[in-house]
Formats: C-alpha cells, sequence, structure tokens
C-alpha cells in the first residue's frame, strides 16, 4: 500500500532548472487550448509536437512513458471505449453489439474526449515530473499565496506516506489477530471499522502536540517570512509567462469570434 | 467585513493543524477501502470531519486541497474533480452549524444534502469534460440509461442520484462516529465544539448506531450493484 510519494524525478534538465510558475502556466495554457475545441485535432497536435517533445527536453521520457502507459492508458482507452459504445448521437453505423451502436459520430466524439483528457492528464504529468511540490509551494509563497496554505500542502506530503506506513502496520496487526479483509462484502465492510478507528485516533491525537509546536516556532506571528530555498526566475521567463497569457486570451477571443 | 472576520476565526493553529491530517486521511482510507475491494469511495471522511469541527471554510479548503494533493500524489485523473470536494466540506460544514450533526438520524440528513450537491456539482464536470461518460465504473448505468433515449444531463444527473447517497451518508456516518470518539476536552480546542455536543449519556448509543447504520448502507449498496450489473 505504501507508494512512492510524488511523480518528481531529480535531473539536470532545461525544465528542471525553470522557474516552477513558468511551468504551470505552461501546462494551463496546453489544458485550456486543448478544451477550448478551436481545431478537432488540436489536443492531438499538443500531445504529439509539444508534451513528448518536453518530456525530452526534461530528460524523463522515460518516466512520463511509464507513468502514461500505467495511469493514462486504462482511464483514457477506457472512457473511448465506453464512448465509442454508448455515445446516443450518430446515424452512420458502423457495426452494432447487442442494443449499442458504434457510428462515426459516436468514434470521432470519443476520440476527441480522449485526447482532450490524455492532452490535460499529461501535461500536468510534465509539470509533476520535473518540479518539487515544495519548490513549487515556496515560489507562489514568495509570490503572496498564504504561507499558512504552503505549510498545510508541505505537510499533508509528510504526513501521508507515514500515515501510508501506520496503516500497513495496522492492517498486518489485525490480520494477525484474525481479522478478514478478503472473502464476502461483509466480512470486507465489517473490516472497516478495526482499520480505520485505531489510523485516525492515532493520527489525530497528534493534532494538538503539532498545534503547540508550529505555535512555539512563530507559526501563528504576523511577521515576514524569509525563505530558506532561494528559486531562480529570470527576465526571460517573465516574458514568457506573459506570451503563454497573450495566446490564451487570443484563443479566447478567437473561439468568441468563430462561434 | 463581518464575513472575513468570522471566517478568520475558524482559521486557529488547530485548523491550520487539523486540515493536513484530514487530507492524509482521506487519501490513506481512500485507499484502504480500496485494498477492501468495496464499491464505495470514503474519500470524504477527513473533508467532513474539519468541516464539522471547523466550518464550512475550512472543510471547502480541506476538500479542495484534498483533491489537488490525490492529483499530485497519486491519480492527475483526479484532478478535475476538485468543485465536488469543495462542495461537499463546505455544505457539510453548514449542515453542521445549523445542528445537524448531532444524532446519527440528523447525520444522515447532512449525508443526504451532501450526496444531491455532490451529484449536482459533479454533473456539469462530467458533462462538459467526459461526454457524459467518466472512467468511473457508475458510468455503465449511464451509459445504459443513454441508450434507452434518455437524455445526457438526466441521464448522468440520475446516475449520480442513485450512487452518491449511499457513499456520502455512509462518509458523514463514520465521520460522526469518529468525532464521538474524540474527548470533549480535545473537541474544544477546535472552533466549532459546540456543533458536535452530543449527549452524554446516549454517546456510546449513538456511535453504535451510526457504524452499523454505515456497515447495513453499504452492504444494500454492494447488492443493488451486483443485481444491476448481472442484469
Amino acid at each position: 500500500m505504501h507508494q512512492k510519494l510524488s511523480f518528481y524525478v531529480d535531473r539536470d534538465s532545461f525544465l528542471h532548472h525553470l522557474n516552477p510558475l513558468t511551468k504551470l502556466t505552461l501546462v494551463l495554457t496546453l489544458v485550456i487550448l486543448s478544451f477550448l475545441g478551436l481545431s478537432y485535432w488540436l489536443p492531438t497536435i499538443i500531445f504529439l509536437f509539444i508534451i513528448i517533445p518536453l518530456s525530452f527536453l526534461g530528460k524523463v521520457a522515460q518516466e512520463f512513458f511509464n507513468a502514461t502507459v500505467k495511469l493514462l492508458l486504462p482511464v483514457v482507452g477506457f472512457l473511448f471505449v465506453m464512448q465509442a459504445f454508448f455515445h446516443p448521437d450518430g446515424t452512420q453505423v458502423i457495426f452494432s453489439i447487442w442494443i449499442f451502436d458504434v457510428t462515426v459520430e459516436s468514434l470521432s466524439f470519443a476520440y476527441l474526449t480522449a485526447s482532450r483528457i490524455l492532452t490535460m492528464v499529461a501535461s500536468f504529468l510534465i509539470l509533476l515530473l520535473t518540479t518539487h511540490p515544495s519548490d513549487l509551494m515556496s515560489d507562489l509563497t514568495r509570490r503572496g499565496v498564504s504561507g499558512n496554505l504552503s505549510y498545510v500542502i508541505t505537510s499533508t506530503l509528510q504526513i501521508i506516506p507515514q500515515m501510508q506506513v501506520k496503516a500497513g502496520t495496522i492492517i498486518d496487526a489485525q490480520q494477525s489477530r484474525g481479522l478478514e479483509t478478503t472473502g464476502n462484502v461483509f466480512n470486507r465492510v465489517k473490516a472497516v471499522v478495526p482499520l480505520v478507528g485505531p489510523l485516525v485516533f492515532g493520527s489525530l491525537v497528534e493534532v494538538e502536540e503539532r498545534a503547540i509546536a508550529i505555535e512555539a516556532r512563530a507559526f501563528t506571528a504576523p511577521l515576514k517570512k524569509t525563505s530558506l530555498r532561494e528559486i531562480p526566475d529570470r527576465a526571460a521567463e517573465r516574458a514568457a509567462r506573459w506570451i503563454f497569457i497573450g495566446v490564451i486570451i487570443i484563443a479566447i477571443g478567437l473561439r468568441i469570434w468563430l462561434l | 467585513m463581518r464575513i472575513i472576520e468570522s471566517i478568520r476565526k475558524d482559521f486557529t493553529t488547530m485548523t491550520w493543524v487539523l486540515i493536513p491530517v484530514a487530507i492524509a486521511i482521506n487519501v490513506v482510507i481512500g485507499q484502504i477501502v480500496v485494498v477492501l475491494r468495496l464499491p464505495v469511495f470514503l474519500d470524504s471522511i477527513g473533508t467532513v470531519l474539519v468541516a464539522v469541527v471547523a466550518g464550512p471554510w475550512a472543510g471547502a479548503l480541506t476538500g479542495t486541497l484534498s483533491n489537488i494533493i490525490w492529483g499530485l500524489l497519486i491519480d492527475p485523473n483526479a484532478l478535475p474533480w476538485w468543485p465536488v470536494a469543495l462542495m461537499i466540506g463546505f455544505v457539510a460544514g453548514w449542515c453542521a452549524v445549523l445542528g445537524l450533526f448531532k444524532s446519527w438520524w440528523k447525520v444522515m440528513i447532512t449525508g443526504f444534502i451532501v450526496a444531491v450537491t455532490a451529484a449536482i456539482v459533479s454533473t456539469p464536470i462530467a458533462v462538459y469534460l467526459f461526454g457524459g461518460i467518466t472512467a468511473s465504473g457508475s458510468s455503465f448505468i449511464t451509459a445504459y440509461l443513454l441508450q434507452t433515449g434518455r437524455d445526457l444531463i438526466p441521464a448522468v444527473l440520475s446516475t449520480n442520484f442513485l450512487v452518491e447517497p449511499f457513499d456520502k451518508i455512509a462518509t458523514c456516518l463514520l465521520a460522526f462516529a469518529i468525532i464521538g470518539g474524540l474527548s470533549v476536552r480535545y473537541l474544544a480546542r477546535f472552533p466549532r465544539p459546540e456543533n458536535v455536543e452530543i449527549d452524554k449519556t446516549e454517546r456510546r448509543t449513538q456511535i453504535i448506531i451510526a457504524i452499523v447504520v454505515a456497515v447495513i448502507l453499504i452492504l444494500i449498496y454492494s447488492y443493488i450493484l451486483v443485481n444491476l450489473l448481472g442484469s
């Protein structure tokens, strides 16, 4: 049940050295472009000619393809098959099974949805593979996002793996006392309480201690806090971000104009 | 300005420290449910917990961040559903403020209201982002309704109305049982302990009833699913 904490891969590449906000803006631009519906093939083009080259540029192509095959293809494939069969529109039937028809229209609709979802998730994957979550948070904090918010996110990232280890221990302990976690539904539902109880109460008890600890370290002090990590931000990147925002505005304008 | 002031009062240090733990509870319980191969999600117990003891705004924040972190760490496909998680926390919080979190049957009402909200909020996301058929197993029901001539939005809505109540009522009952198991002294350190004042003599019975009802609900739901998919 314990799994790797984040997608981040520590490499030395152009993408890794970019400012996190630049990458975030780029990802949002790609997602908005693929969902605006300016052109049928746009999501596919973005995936093939922007996202895949980016994964090579960030030296994370191997991990990117692994994650895509394991996480994305099952979901996108399922989506495609379901929509190809079940999308209600369409008259040109290609073939049919039972009462469900696969039509030219449903196939093209299924492909559009699948390619959009693929592009959306893949572009976030590029961001996650090349950006450490705490770098992203410290950069956002420096730009005025509340420090409490980055406390929540960074400490969640620490607590989850600890709790997964704890959950593993609890499952083992209860199984060794004879708790059944397999078999019929009744057994499995019954197992929820003895597994969830110890886990939740154990973690909630720590909340109070942690509150005292961070209070003692000036968590609520109304002063400007300095950051240990320095994250570089070049003028070229600032310009790039404005260009991305310009592209979004032009794309939205085009969409409204074409409607 | 009074609203901002009252929101700020909910975000004490205890709230800020509880939120990460609650998000971790969401994630880890969500995974335990997967290990047990149960047909429900139960992935917002932590969100409801925060919403009840620290108010609707803290609940909404917990839900949103929970979804984002789920997307960052485990499954990027979870990202677009964050508005649903936000509304779950927000609505559960207001229900608790209105006193709907003080006994097991009131908690069931909260669960139902949360479920209706979740069903309504997730419908436009499913329709506009996924064309109605999402990657979740309940899409088979939507697909069936579509094929029998229902329109897209009613089909997605009725699927959600069928699926959500079981999950969300069970979630709220389990959150209620957890809160009931915490000491009064501990709860008093959070901003809204008055939301969960349970009568002392009844406390034990309330918790047991809540757990039993949650278990029964999940069993009924599994039974319905097996029959529906079997036919």
